[in-house]
């Protein structure tokens, strides 16, 4: 992204350049930090996958990981043979491709929305209305859900009070794959707008004067303008997307486990969170853990391949 | 909260007590029979063991004395098990001193404890008046009971443990009880023998629910003794039963046709909650509240709840009532919060929970609905007569000192344990459950009665430190407190103890991870998610994969230390 920095004629060292950017790096700083202790430090906490580790052995829980004995791949062994396991990498790609089928077209679609309304007052209307969900959190958007579509709900009661029979969505295992995709759309497809309409609004103006001088009506203006403009970030996006496959939305579905049972909606996350925290199988939850991350770094890697493939620019490019 | 509940279990909430039927894992054993030294699990002696039980002269020397102490007698004696009642208040003038001298010695102490609600500011005028008459300075770490399991696995791995943490019996999961007895000192030096004289309220604590205190080999755990009937009560809307004129249940089936006949979802009524719990005491199922009491000896046979027949019969009832449709809907969904809620607001009308939910809850809806009426129902057989209840323990409570706490420490926390184990009647279970005069209650007809800093300042954390026989005490409410009693000394009659009851016992740790599906099979089965078959495919699998060696550990245990079994 950072490409201009490359077209720098000056001379190059180190030294001149650590110069130059001085002020940059420096606001960088805090984010890095962050990154270091919250990402990269607890890295080193996935030693213990190969271990049999118990967190007590010791005065506290990191000298307690020099204490543990190790078992080499052992822990892989288990969780690659536990039905259980399998079952969460089921749910969560089948979580995953409905929400990459479902869920990734949506906000693509609410930004050429937005970004065909004229006027200001009402874009900004429609924009907040689209944005405001995104800062409930689970546990309120899941109650509204609840009190409109469960057992006991809005809809159940007034078909009830229609003679009708009610019904139940919120509980029903066959839908919840569909229920997640809907509950995630109406919270963050308003949020995932934003990256698109900004680069929308830097499509330059005179292409569409042009396509328009040319005879192109809206859609074929849509189609030869607007979205080979959002290619790029559509590719980005979609690679970031693939990358974090694995990751399907935890506590949205925690808090919904018990609604369904585990068969419906464990997920890894959930998986590495139940069998780590709750039964308290530390070595076993991070080998399950790392095998995710493994497969997560695999799948960025081959999407970006793709989108370099098609010519996009991808995450990174060497 | 309610200041006197507690005698019978924790305030807990439905999440928690949802934890506490999957977990159960404990740590060391003793019996009182006198039994012979066991040595066949782990080293006994003094360097603590990794599992297995303490029993016999070994518990004998480690137990502290017993030194009975009455203040006031009780209104409703202790009987069956039950829980004594305290119906009268007692004025002020005529409250006894139980801690004749101030044993805290100024030190500063943090205590975690878990909280359900709102915790107190900290330093507000309850606290510091706690303080100032124990004679320490508190710094509460407050944490949220629901979730308590996780933070105590964390803190424990820390290196910097508070001075006293409570641990309830339903957080001893995965690998907790090993750090009981790694990260948590020996009291044995303190309270073993006589020594407890200089702590006369603990003295006072019942020797039964001391022996639940022993932790790998050592008496680690300060008890919060609790009735041994079970605390799972099925509770039913008085006022709305009264007034349609429907009889309580006498059976299984009974109870289906009730609750069809109740359930009337257009008015947006179900009859009941998710009764599992009752189901279990219906159908005669040993305990799952603790994994060794889940163990019983039958023909020479250890059998374990779950192999039962009565366990599947118990799923295949409740299954039945989600499938008639008489169950709250959102308690299929199971995160729409307290079934307590939806009973007080007339959305259902039986749920199962705490028997310390009929003071609370009609404490609570005194002043919104003034002819709400709750009352339990006596459990009804399955088949018509009466049920087959197991005992649970004599305490699942404890609260433990940090290994290596300076003596001043470890004194100044048994400080404030005598004085909150005081007996009812005294100045110090006055303060305790009551707070300052003119600040946290005023007295109303002879009757205390808590201000608004009352209810929100006074709360339950000290009672979890220690707390003294079980009792049962609401002066304003003495009609409830009789019948709690009454309640409980008519199922008491009908309670069994299984083979290990009252026994703390760890497992060794290759299989304490045996049991960890099965709640959730549990609820997916009566939910109908899951099929019985499911259940017994289950079954044959964790006898398969150590259940049956497990048996074999149990048995050996068994043969080693007798039963207190009756």
């Amino acid at each position: 992204m950072n490409r201009h920095d490359t077209t720098d004629r000056r001379p190059r060292t180190l030294g001149r350049r650590l110069r130059r950017d001085r002020v940059l790096l420096l606001m960088t700083l805090p984010a890095l930090v962050l990154v270091l202790v919250f990402n990269y430090v607890p890295i080193l906490g996935n030693v213990v996958a190969f271990q049999d580790y118990d967190p007590y052995v010791s005065t506290n829980g990191v000298t307690a990981v020099l204490e543990s004995p190790w078992v080499g791949l052992a822990q892989f062994d288990r969780v690659l043979s536990d039905p259980s396991f399998w079952a969460a990498v089921e749910n969560t790609l089948v979580f995953f491709v409905l929400q990459l089928l479902l869920f990734f077209p949506v906000p693509i679609a609410l930004a050429l929305l937005v970004h065909s309304l004229l006027r200001p007052r009402i874009r900004a209307f429609v924009q907040a209305v689209l944005y405001l969900p995104h800062f409930f959190s689970w546990v309120i958007v899941i109650t509204v859900f609840q009190q409109i579509f469960g057992g006991a709900g809005v809809i159940a009661q007034t078909l009830r009070e229609h003679g009708h029979e009610g019904f139940d969505l919120m509980t029903d295992p066959g839908v919840f794959k569909f229920l997640v995709t809907a509950e995630g759309i109406w919270k963050d497809a308003g949020w995932g707008v934003i990256v698109f309409l900004a680069a929308l609004a830097a499509v330059d103006q005179s292409l569409y004067e042009a396509a328009a001088m040319d005879g192109a009506d809206r859609w074929r203006r849509m189609w030869h303008v607007t979205l080979p403009a959002l290619r790029p970030v559509i590719a980005l996006l979609l690679v970031l997307r693939v990358g974090d496959a694995l990751t399907v939305g935890f506590e949205q579905l925690l808090l919904q486990r018990d609604a369904v049972g585990p068969g419906a909606a464990e997920v890894l996350d959930t998986f590495v969170w139940w069998t780590g925290l709750r039964s308290q199988d530390f070595s076993y939850a991070a080998a399950a853990g790392l095998i995710k991350g493994i497969v997560g770094l695999a799948l960025v890697l081959t999407a970006n391949k793709v989108a370099h493939l098609m010519g996009e620019q991808g995450v990174y490019r060497k | 909260m309610t200041p006197n509940a507690a005698s019978t279990g924790s305030p807990r909430t439905e999440q928690s007590r949802r934890g506490f039927l999957a977990t159960g894992a404990v740590a060391a054993v003793a019996v009182a029979g006198g039994a012979p030294l066991l040595t066949a699990c782990g080293g006994g002696g003094d360097t603590g063991k990794k599992d297995g039980t303490t029993s016999g002269k070994d518990a004998a020397r480690i137990l502290p004395a017993f030194v009975a102490s009455e203040v006031v007698p009780a209104d409703v004696p202790a009987r069956n098990g039950s829980a004594a009642g305290f119906t009268r208040a007692i004025p002020a003038a005529e409250l006894k001193t139980s801690v004749t001298e101030k044993l805290g010695k100024g030190g500063a102490l943090t205590v975690m404890a878990p909280f359900w609600g709102t915790p107190p500011a900290p330093g507000n005028p309850y606290y510091k008046a706690m303080d100032e008459a124990i004679g320490v300075q508190v710094t509460w770490q407050n944490q949220d009971g629901n979730v308590y399991d996780q933070k105590l696995g964390a803190v424990l791995a820390s290196s910097d443990i508070p001075d006293l943490v409570v641990v309830p019996g339903w957080n001893l999961g995965g690998k907790i009880p090993s750090a009981v007895d790694a990260k948590f000192e020996d009291l044995g030096p303190y309270l073993s023998g006589d020594k407890v004289k200089a702590y006369p309220n603990l003295a006072a604590i019942p020797t039964d629910a001391w022996q639940r205190g022993i932790f790998g080999g050592k008496l680690r755990g300060l008890p919060m003794p609790a009735s041994y009937v079970t605390n799972i009560a099925p509770f039913y809307r008085k006022d709305l039963f009264d007034a349609k004129g429907w009889q309580l249940p006498k059976s299984a089936d009974e109870f289906l046709a009730l609750a069809k006949e109740i359930t009337s979802a257009k008015a947006k009524v179900w009859a009941c909650a998710d009764m599992t719990w009752t189901a279990w005491n219906m159908f005669g199922v040993l305990n799952g509240s603790d994994k060794a009491l889940g163990w019983n000896l039958v023909d020479g046979k250890l059998v374990n709840r779950i192999e039962t027949p009565e366990y599947l019969e118990a799923l295949e009832w409740t299954r039945k009532l989600f499938d008639a449709g008489v169950v709250h809907p959102d308690e299929k969904a199971q995160n729409q919060g307290d079934s307590a809620v939806r009973f007080t607001s007339g959305q259902c009308l039986m749920y199962n929970n705490d028997l310390s939910h009929w003071y609370g809850k009609t404490a609570e809806m005194a002043a919104q609905n003034p002819r709400f009426a709750m009352a339990a129902m006596d459990i009804p057989g399955h088949a018509g007569g009466s049920p087959q209840l197991w005992a649970t323990n004599p305490a699942n409570i404890w609260s433990f000192v940090r290994k290596g706490a300076p003596k001043a420490v470890v004194e100044d926390a048994l400080a404030i344990a005598n004085f909150t184990a005081a007996p009812y009647g005294t100045k110090e279970r006055m303060l305790t459950d009551y707070g300052v005069e003119g600040v946290h209650h005023t007295v109303k007809d002879g009757l205390p009665v808590k201000t608004d800093a009352g209810n929100q300042e006074v709360s339950s954390s000290w009672m979890f430190v220690a707390s003294p026989a079980p009792y049962l005490a609401h002066p304003d409410m003495p009609e409830i407190t009789k019948a709690q009693v009454a309640w409980q000394q008519r199922m008491g009659a009908l309670t069994r103890k299984s083979s290990f009851y009252g026994l703390t016992i760890a497992e060794p740790g290759r299989w304490t991870g045996l049991m960890n599906d099965f709640e959730q099979l549990e609820k997916d089965i009566v939910r109908g998610r899951k099929k019985l078959s499911d259940m017994q495919q289950a079954v044959s699998e964790w006898k398969s994969k150590g259940g049956d060696q497990l048996r074999d550990w149990y048995k050996k245990l068994l043969d080693t230390t007798g039963s207190a079994a009756s």
